[in-house]
């Protein structure tokens, strides 16, 4: 077959099938639909993002990244800091009409707080010992301890009192399916090609620019700038680094820098010997040309610490640790280790470690190949493996049966990095325990003071790199992909759509 | 009653093992969903994640016999495995049985074509079908958009419906995903090998000489005689199809039951998982079944032999 047989066939069969395009509708890929829609039960980034947009917090953020109100009129907190009273904005009306109350509020709270619920969401109210509604526009909140900026917690969502029996929220009632929400778009459908459509909500308090927006599931993630390039979708969310030169030489394509607060790290188990050594930690956090590893996967900002360099808790008065292979040795040989014909050995035990990565994040697999070739060029016998999510959250977030692993950590602007490093953390992972870090981190979250906290934070990063638990890695770079034709584009680092009401499409 | 006592205990036997690789596999449902330890331990005991496999099993069959094949945990949380496996269940029956019958209806004819001749047909239908079915689908789905999208960028032709594979349903989409894999990982060549093999066999029988030697039409009596072991291949290929659905309608996203399993095992969702397994054991049994009964419907000597 020619060329021209090859184009005649393909004409055949376009021009036999040909239909209108999709006019009005923002549609952009999600790797994996949302099983669920209910704010209390979310445990994905893509449930986040649908939240976002159906649903609305008491509070929300504004283009700065501070505390703004959201669906709350005024507040005031209590002298003595341990209670708030809020009042609601008036003519607030669920999606099906029923007006929004503080029994609304009050029942998110009980429902996310009541243990027979399970809401994977619970840590987020765990602060809040009570909450009374005075009148259906008036409620005070109690809080277990003196809080010093509430609002900055009271970003979860709110959820319709009247769609459920009790405060025993299911995760299998009807209201996964059928949410009413707040936010600037309602649900109108669940396709049978697992997409979601979406229509603005013409009671919403701002005006909502784009008529519809769907939701497409599309698993492979190098074929979404492809599907961005055939104009089958108008945004990616975060386009792949290898995707970046394509989609900005497109006419059609606009790319949107934006920060996240997530970075890149590889964690030791310091329960495991010899990573509960702090030279040979340091070691191999010498061996690693980080700004080589990073080159193959994209751009970013190479830390020296657990926050992202435009946090105000970075402390750069810490540089990176640098590949230094002589001073890797030095450290090695301090810990008793010789260098032998296998590599690095002690009493005869060559070292070794294993490291594990998730499957499903994407570079991991180039970072970890390139990481293990770098460790092993400088004596370290390294396996690898890459786990899915069950066997990832199975072997390393509860049973610890790692001896280092390649993640990384997203958080929202509170970058409480406590739970990471607090010897008591939930997310320490790698069991590291510093009674100084302790300490940092407990006075910084209850600190009244930025400043002070600030300075407490700073200091904990400090000392974080002083005993290695982690070789931090770097904050990449960010790009989200939208079609020209979408205009006044704000994006949000962590729920993306926070801003979406202002988007316009012409 | 020989067959219904093997088609449950294949039943059976699918479900349990099922249960057990899943049982095996790292992690589970409750790992998924939660990531603090006492939320972990609440769900455990709420889905029954403690009990052992043949416990699991027996309570599924308990169920699936009344009808109820329980709730999904992880895929789409409460929703109804049943509700969830049927509608996908027919979408991907469709995509089977259309590659069967592509499989048949080309093989078998080619095959009047080339048994016991040399062919360049037979070497072309080798090499094509050889082809594994994610690569042949990724391959056509990469030239059919790109040609189109060249045709569209040229303004010789407006948008079709159906471009950008595989964004959205469509028809050109089934007819690729069938195509596919009636022709892919060697669907196509079985089928044709074995038929010119049939045929060879059969042209060579004293009834067809008899046949030749009366002046009598000898098609309808190939035809007749070789329904029998198209059957048989055809009822063993539908087990093959299954698999190969899995790969298919990831590939070109189809919400079928093959893609529903890869994620009801990658999410640990094991009523999901079970469901699809209950319903593809069942199906790859009757089709067993259904070849049973055509072959001694054609077959007189197998009718005698019982």
């Amino acid at each position: 077959m020619n060329n021209k047989t090859l184009h005649l066939f393909a004409l055949g069969i376009a021009l036999s099938l040909a239909g209108p395009a999709s006019g009005t509708a923002l549609r952009y890929a999600e790797d994996q639909a949302p099983g669920i829609i209910n704010p209390l039960f979310t445990t994905s980034m893509s449930e986040a993002r649908v939240n976002e947009l159906l649903f609305d917090g008491l509070f929300t953020d504004d283009r700065d990244l501070a505390s703004t109100p959201a669906l709350v009129d005024n507040w005031e907190l209590a002298e003595d800091k341990l209670s708030m009273t809020l009042s609601l904005k008036p003519d607030l009306y669920w999606q099906d009409g029923t007006p929004l109350s503080t029994k609304d509020v009050v029942f998110t709270i009980e429902a996310m707080k009541n243990p027979k619920t399970l809401s994977s969401e619970a840590g987020r109210v765990e602060w809040i010992k009570s909450a009374e509604a005075l009148s259906s526009q008036q409620l005070r909140l109690t809080f277990n301890q003196p809080e010093f900026q509430p609002q900055d917690k009271l970003f979860f969502k709110i959820v319709p009192s009247h769609a459920f029996d009790s405060t025993t929220v299911r995760r299998g009632d009807d209201f996964r399916t059928k949410p009413v929400g707040t936010g600037p778009y309602q649900f109108i459908s669940y396709n049978p090609d697992n997409s979601i459509t979406y229509r603005r909500n013409t009671d919403y308090r701002d005006s909502v620019g784009i008529p519809e927006l769907v939701m497409r599931e599309v698993n492979d993630k190098n074929y979404q700038a492809k599907l961005m390039l055939f104009e089958s979708m108008e945004a990616l969310i975060r386009v792949l680094p290898r995707d970046l030169a394509v989609l900005q030489n497109n006419r059609l394509v606009e790319l949107y820098p934006y920060q996240t607060n997530s970075w890149w790290y590889t964690g030791f188990n310091l329960t495991r010997a010899p990573f509960n050594e702090p030279k040979v930690r340091a070691a191999l956090a010498h061996m690693v040309d980080v700004e080589a590893l990073l080159a193959p996967v994209g751009t970013g900002a190479v830390l020296s610490g657990p926050f992202v360099k435009s946090s105000p808790y970075y402390n750069h008065d810490v540089a990176p640790v640098s590949a230094d292979p002589f001073l890797a040795g030095g450290y090695l040989e301090e810990a008793g280790f010789e260098q032998g014909p296998d590599g690095w050995q002690r009493d005869g035990e060559v070292l070794t470690l294993q490291l594990s990565a998730p499957k499903a994040v994407e570079d991991a697999q180039e970072i970890v190949l390139n990481l293990q070739a770098q460790l092993q060029q400088n004596g370290v016998s390294v396996t690898v493996e890459f786990l899915d999510e069950a066997e990832w959250k199975a072997r390393i977030w509860r049973n610890r049966d790692f001896d280092m692993l390649l993640s990384q950590w997203s958080f929202d602007r509170n970058e409480d990095v406590r739970d990471q490093f607090h010897s008591k953390g939930a997310r320490n992972f790698g069991s590291y325990t510093n009674e100084k870090v302790d300490d940092l981190l407990d006075r910084a979250r209850n600190s009244s003071d930025p400043y002070e906290k600030k300075m407490l934070l700073r200091e904990a990063h400090r000392v974080i790199h002083e005993d290695h638990p982690m070789i931090f890695l770097w904050t990449l770079d960010s790009y989200a992909a939208l079609n020209t034709k979408i205009s006044q584009v704000a994006i949000h680092p962590f729920y993306f759509f926070t801003y979406v009401s202002s988007w316009r499409m012409k | 009653m020989r067959p219904c006592v093997s088609f449950f205990a294949t039943l059976v036997g699918a479900i349990f093992l099922a249960q057990l690789l899943l049982w095996l596999a790292p992690g589970d449902a409750a790992d998924i969903v939660a990531n603090d330890p006492k939320l972990r331990e609440a769900l455990v005991q709420e889905w029954g994640l403690d009990q052992s496999p043949l416990q699991r099993t027996l309570i599924f069959l308990g169920h699936a016999i009344q009808g109820d094949l329980g709730t999904s945990l992880t895929y789409r949380p409460g929703a109804s495995v049943t509700g969830l496996v049927l509608p996908a269940s027919i979408r991907s029956l469709g995509l089977l049985l259309g590659a069967l019958l592509v499989s048949l209806v080309t093989g078998v004819g080619i095959a009047f074509h080339t048994a016991g001749r040399k062919s360049w047909l037979r070497r072309m239908i080798q090499i094509g079908s050889v082809v594994p079915v994610f690569l042949l689908a990724y391959a056509s789905m990469t030239l059919l958009n790109e040609w189109t999208f060249s045709l569209m960028q040229a303004e010789v032709i407006s948008r079709p419906g159906w471009f950008a594979l595989p964004d959205q349903d469509s028809f050109l989409k089934t007819c690729l995903a069938i195509l596919v894999l009636g022709v892919g990982s060697s669907a196509l060549t079985e089928i044709h090998v074995a038929s010119e093999q049939e045929l060879q066999r059969i042209r060579r029988s004293k009834f067809i000489d008899a046949a030749r030697a009366r002046g009598a039409n000898t098609t309808p009596h190939l035809f007749w005689n070789l329904l029998g072991p198209l059957t048989t291949l055809a009822s063993n290929r539908a087990a093959f199809f299954l698999g190969g659905l899995i790969i298919i309608e990831k590939v070109l996203h189809v919400n079928g039951v093959g893609a529903m399993l890869w994620q009801a095992c990658r999410l640990r969702d094991y009523p999901l998982a079970l469901g699809i397994t209950f319903v593809a054991a069942a199906l790859v049994c009757a089709a067993r079944l259904a070849g049973d009964i055509v072959r001694v419907t054609v077959d007189p000597r197998l009718r005698a032999q019982r």
